[in-house]
């Protein structure tokens, strides 16, 4: 994608798109591979750990659900099949399955967030990444935070 | 001391561990996050590599001085 067609797009619309879909906001950006990797592996995770909890670990009265909702889209379409199966199953609350189910969760929503952040500032400020590309090239370093 | 440390290596390693499930969570932390990093899928494969390695270890340490503290004290 040009940077002219980008640059007409909104960076708040990347982030909101981002919320609603994992890598939905990368894609409108217009980076497909990315929007395509962040939406296999973030709802990949999610969907894991609804499995590790046996589908009762998206409840909005833990506080888990704060984390869980970076994930909007997924986790607001699971939250009532969640509800559903907690009361109709016999929940092992102390099983480090399910907490472990429940942490995939919660990680997905914040892996999310992280995502939707990125997708915004590719359209907020398009030159800052190529800038930081050409001076890791040049000066050889890793590129870690 | 050392039957302990042999205790702790065994239950790492055992099948019926959870801990297990924490390599697939790191695996996608560190692919996401150096993916918001680089763009090129050879680097982004790399530096995910090394992300997972150095915080596997360093877990493994972490957890290693926790264990042998509890013991101790």
């Amino acid at each position: 994608m040009t940077d002219g067609a980008a640059s007409h797009r909104s960076p708040v619309a990347a982030l909101v798109f981002g919320w609603i879909f994992p890598g939905a906001g990368h894609a409108y950006a217009g980076q497909r591979g990315k929007a395509v990797l962040f939406a296999v592996l973030i709802t990949g995770l999610l969907a894991a750990g609804f499995a590790l909890g046996r589908g009762t670990n998206l409840l909005p009265n833990e506080w888990w659900f704060a984390p869980q909702m970076g994930a909007g889209g997924p986790t607001a379409l699971l939250t009532p099949l969640s509800q559903y199966l907690a009361i109709r199953r016999t929940v092992d609350w102390a099983s480090p399955v399910r907490e472990i189910g429940t942490l995939y969760t919660a990680v997905a929503g914040l892996l999310n967030l992280l995502v939707m952040m990125d997708a915004y500032v590719l359209l907020a400020y398009p030159g800052e990444k190529r800038e930081r590309e050409r001076a890791r090239e040049a000066g050889g370093k890793t590129g870690d935070a | 001391m050392l039957e302990s440390l042999g205790h702790f290596f065994r239950s790492l390693v055992s099948l019926h561990n959870p801990l297990w499930l924490f390599y697939p969570l790191l695996a996608v932390i560190a692919v996401v996050y150096k993916a918001t990093k680089f763009d090129k899928p050879r680097d982004i494969a790399l530096a995910s590599l090394h992300f997972f390695v150095s915080v596997s270890l360093g877990m493994l340490a972490l957890g290693l001085a926790f264990y042998l503290m509890s013991i101790l004290f």
